[in-house]
C-alpha cells in the first residue's frame, strides 16, 4: 500500500467515525426486536423496573409487535400495575388475536377488580355538544322509579281493522271497524287530558292498516304498551261477553292456536336462527329473557284488563286466552288485544252503539292502565 | 383347574388394570405442573377444542382444587356445551373460594337471566358493582334490566356508567341510545347510534332506530335510506322490510291526499317492492293506481 492509499483510507474512515458519534443509531442503534429481548432477559431476572424501560422503548419503535406488548404486560404485572398490564395484553391480543398467552392474562387479571385508567379527554362533536345540551334539559326531568315494576308512559292504540277489512258486522249493520276506532279516539283523548301516558294511534281514519305495520308503529314510538281493540263475533248469536287475549308461547285453547298459527303464516319472512355450537350467544340470552319478560307482564296486564272489564262493564268476563300470536310477538313491548263483546249478540250490538257503554268500556280500559 | 384357571384370569386382569392406571397417571405425572395445564386448556379453549380443555381444566382443578381460573374456564365450557347446571356449579364454587370474584359473578347473574330469574340476577349485578364500583358489565346488565322494564332514566344511569367504564361495546351505545330514544331525547340516542356503529358498522338494530329517528323528525328519504342500507347487510331484515312499506304506505297516502294519484301509486308499487304480500298496498294500488 503507497502512503497516499494509506492516508486516503485514513480520511475515509475518520469521516465514518465521525459521522456515526454524531448519528449513533443509523448503524449502531438498537432495534425494537433489541429492546424486547433485553426486557425478556430483565424480566427473567426479575428487573422488572429496568425492563419496562427497554419494552415501553420497544413498543415505541414498533408499535406492531404484539410480542414486545406481551412482554410488557408481564413487565408491568411483575410491578403490580396491573391496569397497565391488561391494557398491553390487550394490545397484543388485538395484534395477535392467537397470542394464547395475553389473551389468559387478561382473563386471569380481570377475574377481579383492577383499577380504572385515566383517558385523555376529547374535543365534543357537534352532535356531542348538542346531546350534552339536551341531556342537561331532559334528564333532570325524568323522575327515575325505584325497584324493577314495569313502566307504562307511551301507549299505542290499535283500533281493529278498517278500510276495505270492515271485520264483524252486527245484526243492525253495525261494523266493527267503526266502534273500534271511535273506542281508539276516545282512549286516546281520555290519555291526552290526562297527561300522564302518551298515547299514538295506529290509524285515525277509516282505512287498512296490515297487521303488521301495526306493531311496526309501536316500535316506531318506542312504546311501553300496545293495545290492539277489537270486537267479537260467532256464529252462535248467545255468544256475548268480554275477553282479553295476550301473546304467550302456548296457546291456551285450540281455538287460540288455531288464530295464532294463521296469523304465523308471514314467519317465512324471517332469517331462521341458525344456532352456532360450542357458542355462547349473551345477546341471544338477552333476547329471550327480554320476550319472556314482555309475554309475563302482557299475562299480567291482560289478568288487570279483563278484572276492570268484569268490574266495570255489564258484559259478562269470558276470561284471559293466550297463544303465540306473531303480530303481537313482534311488539319489542307486552302487548294485548281486547275483545270488548260480541258484535254477533244483538243485545251486546245494542249497548255497543250508546256513547254511554263505550265511555264505559274506556274507562274501563283507562283503570286497567293504573 | 377351572379354580386356577379363573384365578390367572384375574390376576391377568389385574395387571392390565395396574398397567393402565399406571399409564393414565403417568399422564398427568407428565403434565404435574397446573400451570401447564392451564396453558394448554386455554390454548383448546380458544382453538375450539373444548372436550379437550375441559379434560385439561378439570385435571387442573383436581391438582389445585382453589384455582379461580381453572374453574371460571370450565363453566364457560359447560355453557358452551349448554351443560348450564355445571356451569352454575363451578361459578359457585369460584365465589365460594373468593367471594370478590366479579367475572364468577357475572356469570351466575347471566345463568340466573337465562333462567328467567330477574331478581336473583339483579342481585348479582348489584353484589359485583359493591365490589368492583368500575365494572362495565355488570353497569350494562344493570341498565339492560332497567331497559327492559322500560324505566329510562335507571337505564340510562347504569347504561351511561357502562359506557363510561368501557366505551369499546357497541352493544352498551346501542342499548343506551334505546334508552334516550324512549325518552325522545334524540340528539343522545342517534349519537350512541352512531357509536354502536362505528364500533360495528353491521349493527342492523341500530341502523333501523336510526331511520325512526330521522322519520319521525319528517325526514322521510334520510330514513329510508337507513333501511335501505340495512337490508344491504341482511336482504332478510323483518325489521327494515316492515320499516320501509310503512313509510312506503305513509308517503302513498300523503300523495294520495294531496291529489297525486300517480305518485300515490309509485310508492305503492315501492311497499310491494320490499313487501309483496303487503295487503293494504295492493288493495289501494287496484282501487287508485288506474
Amino acid at each position: 500500500m503507497d502512503r497516499r492509499l494509506f492516508l486516503n483510507l485514513l480520511g475515509k474512515g475518520l469521516l465514518v467515525s465521525s459521522t456515526l458519534g454524531i448519528f449513533p443509531p443509523l448503524v449502531w442503534g438498537k432495534t425494537s426486536f433489541d429492546y424486547a429481548l433485553e426486557g425478556q432477559n430483565l424480566i427473567q431476572r426479575g428487573d422488572y423496573n429496568n425492563a419496562l424501560k427497554a419494552l415501553k422503548e420497544a413498543v415505541r419503535l414498533d408499535p406492531d409487535s404484539d410480542w414486545a406488548f406481551g412482554l410488557l404486560g408481564r413487565a408491568y404485572r411483575g410491578l403490580g400495575r396491573k391496569a397497565e398490564a391488561v391494557d398491553a395484553f390487550r394490545q397484543a391480543v388485538r395484534l395477535n388475536p392467537e397470542d394464547v398467552y395475553s389473551r389468559m392474562m387478561i382473563e386471569i387479571m380481570t377475574q377481579k377488580p383492577i383499577p380504572k385508567l385515566p383517558r385523555a379527554k376529547k374535543p365534543l362533536s357537534p352532535l356531542e355538544k348538542k346531546a350534552s345540551e339536551e341531556e342537561a334539559q331532559m334528564l333532570n326531568r325524568l323522575g327515575p322509579e325505584a325497584g324493577l315494576k314495569y313502566q307504562v308512559k307511551r301507549v299505542v292504540i290499535d283500533a281493529g281493522h278498517g278500510g276495505f277489512d270492515s271485520g264483524a258486522v252486527g245484526m243492525t249493520g253495525l261494523k266493527e271497524k267503526d266502534v273500534t276506532l271511535d273506542l281508539a279516539k276516545r282512549f286516546h283523548q281520555r290519555l291526552q287530558r290526562r297527561g300522564e301516558i302518551k298515547s299514538f294511534l295506529t290509524r285515525t281514519g277509516d282505512y287498512y292498516v296490515p297487521l303488521s305495520e301495526r306493531t311496526v308503529i309501536a316500535n316506531q314510538y318506542q312504546a311501553d304498551l300496545f293495545i290492539s281493540i277489537h270486537i267479537n263475533a260467532n256464529k252462535k248469536r248467545e255468544a256475548h261477553g268480554s275477553e282479553t287475549y295476550f301473546c304467550a308461547e302456548k296457546a291456551s285453547s285450540k281455538e287460540a292456536a288455531r288464530v295464532a298459527s294463521f296469523e304465523n303464516a308471514v314467519l317465512k319472512y324471517d332469517k331462521p336462527f341458525k344456532k352456532r355450537r360450542g357458542y355462547i350467544d349473551i345477546e341471544e340470552i338477552l333476547f329471550q329473557f327480554e320476550r319472556k319478560l314482555y309475554w309475563s307482564e302482557s299475562d299480567k296486564l291482560a289478568h288487570r284488563f279483563q278484572k276492570r272489564f268484569k268490574q266495570g262493564l255489564p258484559l259478562h268476563s269470558r276470561g284471559v286466552h293466550s297463544a303465540n300470536f306473531y303480530v303481537l310477538r313482534r311488539a319489542k313491548m307486552p302487548s294485548i288485544l281486547l275483545e270488548t263483546g260480541f258484535i254477533s249478540n244483538p243485545r251486546n250490538e245494542s249497548m255497543l252503539r250508546q256513547d254511554t257503554f263505550r265511555e264505559k268500556i274506556v274507562d274501563a280500559i283507562i283503570r286497567g292502565l293504573a | 383347574m377351572k379354580n386356577r384357571g379363573q384365578g390367572s384370569g384375574i390376576r391377568k386382569k389385574c395387571v392390565i388394570f395396574a398397567i393402565l392406571i399406571f399409564f393414565c397417571w403417568s399422564g398427568i405425572a407428565w403434565a404435574t405442573d397446573v400451570n401447564d395445564l392451564i396453558f394448554q386448556g386455554a390454548d383448546f379453549h380458544y382453538k375450539g377444542k373444548l372436550d379437550k380443555a375441559i379434560v385439561k381444566f378439570q385435571a387442573a382443578t383436581q391438582i389445585d382444587p382453589s384455582n379461580e381460573y381453572a374453574h371460571n374456564q370450565l363453566g364457560i365450557l359447560y355453557a358452551k356445551k349448554e351443560r348450564f347446571n355445571d356451569a352454575f356449579r363451578e361459578f359457585s364454587k369460584v365465589v365460594q373460594i373468593d367471594c370478590r370474584n366479579t367475572y364468577a359473578l357475572l356469570w351466575l347473574g347471566i345463568l340466573y337471566l337465562r333462567q328467567n330469574d330477574l331478581n336473583n340476577a339483579f342481585e348479582k349485578f348489584q353484589e359485583i358493582i359493591r365490589i368492583d364500583p368500575n365494572n362495565a358489565d355488570a353497569y350494562y346488565y344493570l341498565g339492560t334490566i332497567y331497559n327492559f322494564r322500560h324505566n329510562p332514566a335507571k337505564a340510562i344511569e347504569y347504561l351511561k356508567k357502562a359506557r363510561d367504564a368501557d366505551s369499546g361495546e357497541a352493544d352498551t351505545h346501542y342499548r343506551l341510545g334505546k334508552a334516550f330514544h324512549n325518552v325522545d331525547m334524540t340528539c343522545n340516542a342517534l349519537l350512541e347510534y352512531d357509536r354502536a356503529l362505528r364500533l360495528k358498522p353491521s349493527y342492523t338494530a341500530a341502523i333501523n332506530e336510526t331511520g325512526w329517528i330521522y322519520y319521525n323528525h319528517g325526514s322521510y328519504e334520510r330514513a329510508i335510506k337507513e333501511w335501505k342500507k340495512t337490508l344491504k347487510i341482511n336482504p332478510r331484515d323483518r325489521d327494515a322490510v316492515l320499516n320501509l312499506a310503512k313509510a312506503y304506505n305513509d308517503l302513498a297516502w300523503k300523495a294520495l291526499t294531496a291529489g297525486n294519484k300517480k305518485e300515490a301509486a309509485k310508492y305503492w308499487k315501492k311497499t310491494l317492492g320490499v313487501n309483496p304480500g303487503n295487503k293494504a298496498a295492493k288493495y289501494n294500488l287496484k282501487k287508485y293506481g288506474k
